[in-house]
C-alpha cells in the first residue's frame, strides 16, 4: 500500500508513506526530499516535506504528470543509499509560567503533576522538528513525553505571541508569529524564529533537534531578536 | 519617482506581482496577483515585463492623486475606474498627469482590479518579490498617506495600446469550476462526493486572498475530516469536521489536516479571482488530461492576448 503517489491537483504530486506520526516514516519523506532537491530539475518548482507525505509541485506544460511520477519511484530506490544531514540541536533559552506561560497550572492539574515537574520533563525533551509549515514557518515538533499528553483548548485564543511555548495532543510547538491557537502555553522564548527579511526566514530545517532550556526571565530577555542560529 | 499618493486606500489594495514561489517549505505560500491574466496585460499595456510589481485592488474606494506624469493602464474586474471623476477606460494605456486623481467608485463586474505604471511599483522585496503578504509580515495593504514609487521605464517612448474587446474577459459567466477529485476523495461517502459535485454554494463573507469558505449543503465524510497534516496544494478544496468546503488561494496556509475533497485546476484559479462573497460557484469534476489541456488554452489566451493589443492611433 504504501508509498502511494497520488495527483494532488493538476500541478502536484503528494508521495505518501506510511500513516503514522513517527520518526523513521519522517526519515523517508526527508530523504526523498533530498533525493529529489539534488536533482534540481527545472520542470519541479516546489518540494514541501511534512510528517510523512512529500509534495511536488510541477509545470504539467514542462513534463507530464507520468513522467514525473516514475522520476519519483525512480528516486525513491535511490533514497537507500542517501545519509541524511546530521541534525543539529537548538537549546533556545525558556520563561516557563507565569504571564508567559499561562497554561502551565493547568497542565499541571490535568497530568497530576506538579509544575516544576511538568518543566522539567518538557525541557529535558530534544524535540524533533518533522517539518516546517502551516503559515509563517512554523515548526511541527515532535517527541512530547506521553505523560504531557494534554488537549486543546475548547476554544483557541484568538491572538498568541510569538515565542510562545506549548503543547496539546502529543504535539508541542513555539509559535513564529503572533496568531491564534488552540495550544496549552507554558513559557516563551524570545530567540527570532521567523524573519522574512532574511534567507532563510525559519532557522530550523526538519530534522533538526530543539530543547527549551528554562531561565529566568532575565537572562531570557536577553535573546531577544536575536536569531535561533546563536543558540547551536 | 513618486508615482501615486494614497487618499483612500480602498477596500483592500495591496501592492502584488507575479509571487514567490519555492519557499512553502519555509511554511510561505507564493502569494501573487490572483488574476494573472489580467495583471499581465496590464503590465504590457504600460511596456513593463509581464511580472512588474502593479496594485491589486479589491472591491472599490480606492483613491489616489498621481504625482508625476506617468503612462497607467487598469485591466481585471470593471470597478468603474475614474479620472478627475470622468470614466477612465479600462484595457489600454492611459497617460496620466501630475494632479490627477484616480478613484474606484462602485463595483459593475468581477472582484479585483489591476492598475499598472510604467516602470513598475518599486518598494521593498521579501524573498524576492514585492508581493504583500500580510500574514506573513511581508508588506502591508496600502494607508491613507502612504506615497507608491515607481521604477525607471524599460523604455522612455511608450506605444499607446488596447486590447481588443473580443479579448477582454468577461467575468459574469456561469461556467461551472472545474476540479481534480482527490487527493482524499476516499475519505467522503459517494453521496457527499455527489453532494459537492451537484450543489450551488454561495461564497462566504469570511473570504480573502487565504481563502474562499463557501456555505451550502454539508459533505458527507465517510470516516471522519482529519487527516494527518500534509502540505497543500493552491485551489485545494478542504472539508473540516462541519462539511462546509473552503478553498484554500493563493495567500493560503501550506499544510493543514483536513480531507481535501479536490482541488481547482489551474486554468480556472484566473476566474476565480474574480468571483466575490455573494456570487454563487458550482463544480464538475475532470480528470487529469483535461486539466492540463485547460491549462495549454489558458497559456495561450495569454499568447493570443499579447499579440492582440492594437497600437491605438
Amino acid at each position: 500500500m504504501w508509498p502511494n503517489i497520488r495527483p494532488s491537483g493538476d500541478s502536484a504530486i503528494l508521495v505518501e508513506f506510511e500513516n503514522r506520526i513517527d520518526p523513521e516514516v519522517n526519515r523517508a519523506v526527508r530523504a526523498l526530499n533530498l533525493a529529489i532537491n539534488s536533482e534540481n530539475l527545472p520542470e519541479i518548482k516546489e518540494v514541501v516535506p511534512a510528517y510523512r507525505a512529500l509534495m511536488v509541485t510541477y509545470d504539467p506544460l514542462e513534463i507530464e504528470y507520468h513522467d514525473l511520477k516514475g522520476k519519483i519511484k525512480h528516486w525513491m530506490e535511490e533514497t537507500r543509499k542517501i545519509n541524511l544531514p546530521a541534525s543539529r540541536l537548538f537549546r533556545l533559552p525558556t520563561v516557563y509560567g507565569g504571564t508567559y506561560g499561562p497554561d502551565l497550572q493547568r497542565v499541571a492539574e490535568v497530568t497530576h503533576l506538579s509544575p516544576e515537574e511538568v518543566i522539567r520533563l518538557f525541557s529535558e525533551t530534544r524535540f524533533m522538528v518533522y517539518f516546517i509549515g502551516f503559515i509563517c514557518g512554523l515548526a511541527y515538533l515532535g517527541g512530547l513525553p506521553e505523560i504531557l499528553r494534554v488537549s486543546r483548548l475548547a476554544t483557541p485564543r484568538t491572538l498568541v505571541p510569538a515565542g510562545s511555548v506549548g503543547l496539546a495532543g502529543g504535539q508541542a510547538n513555539a509559535i513564529s508569529t503572533d496568531q491564534p491557537s488552540g495550544f496549552n502555553y507554558i513559557g516563551r522564548t524570545f530567540v527570532n524564529l521567523y524573519d522574512p527579511h532574511i534567507f532563510p526566514p525559519v532557522p530550523f530545517l526538519s530534522g533538526d533537534e530543539i530543547q527549551f532550556v528554562p531561565v529566568a526571565e532575565e537572562e531570557a530577555s536577553k535573546a531577544k531578536g536575536r536569531p535561533a542560529t546563536d543558540f547551536l | 519617482m513618486k508615482a501615486f499618493e494614497v487618499l483612500n486606500p480602498g477596500v483592500f489594495t495591496a501592492v502584488q506581482d507575479l509571487g514567490r514561489p519555492g519557499y512553502m517549505k519555509y511554511g510561505t505560500p507564493a502569494s501573487g496577483v490572483a488574476d494573472r491574466f489580467s495583471a499581465q496585460v496590464a503590465n504590457s499595456l504600460v511596456g513593463n515585463p509581464p511580472g512588474a510589481a502593479l496594485l491589486e485592488i479589491t472591491l472599490f474606494r480606492l483613491e489616489l492623486l498621481v504625482l508625476n506624469d506617468s503612462v497607467i493602464a487598469v485591466t481585471g474586474g470593471d470597478l468603474s475606474p475614474t479620472l478627475n471623476g470622468n470614466p477612465l477606460p479600462m484595457w489600454q494605456t492611459f497617460p496620466v498627469n501630475k494632479g490627477n486623481r484616480i478613484a474606484f467608485r462602485m463595483r459593475k463586474q468581477g472582484f479585483r482590479a489591476y492598475l499598472a505604471v510604467q516602470g513598475g511599483l518599486s518598494g521593498k522585496e521579501f524573498l524576492g518579490s514585492r508581493s504583500v503578504f500580510v500574514r506573513g509580515l511581508m508588506g502591508n495593504v496600502l494607508q491613507t498617506g502612504e506615497i507608491l514609487e515607481s521604477g525607471n521605464p524599460v523604455t522612455q517612448s511608450i506605444v499607446l495600446k488596447k486590447m481588443p474587446q473580443e479579448m477582454v474577459p468577461a467575468f459574469s459567466d456561469k461556467n461551472p469550476l472545474r476540479v481534480i477529485l482527490g487527493p482524499q476523495e476516499d475519505r467522503f461517502t459517494p453521496k457527499g462526493i455527489e453532494t459537492f459535485l451537484s450543489s450551488e454554494y454561495r461564497v462566504s463573507p469570511q473570504s480573502d486572498r487565504m481563502g474562499y469558505r463557501l456555505q451550502g449543503p454539508t459533505i458527507e465524510h465517510s470516516r471522519g475530516a482529519d487527516i494527518i497534516s500534509e502540505p497543500i496544494a493552491r485551489g485545494a478544496i478542504q472539508v473540516p469536521g462541519d462539511g462546509l468546503p473552503i478553498i484554500l488561494l493563493w495567500d493560503g496556509q501550506v499544510s493543514g489536516g483536513y480531507t481535501k475533497i479536490a482541488n481547482v485546476i489551474s486554468a480556472d484559479l484566473d476566474h476565480l479571482a474574480q468571483v466575490m462573497p455573494g456570487d454563487r460557484i458550482h463544480f464538475m469534476a475532470v480528470s487529469l488530461e483535461e486539466a492540463h489541456q485547460a491549462l495549454r488554452e489558458e497559456r495561450g489566451r495569454w499568447g493570443r492576448g499579447q499579440l492582440a493589443m492594437l497600437k491605438m492611433t
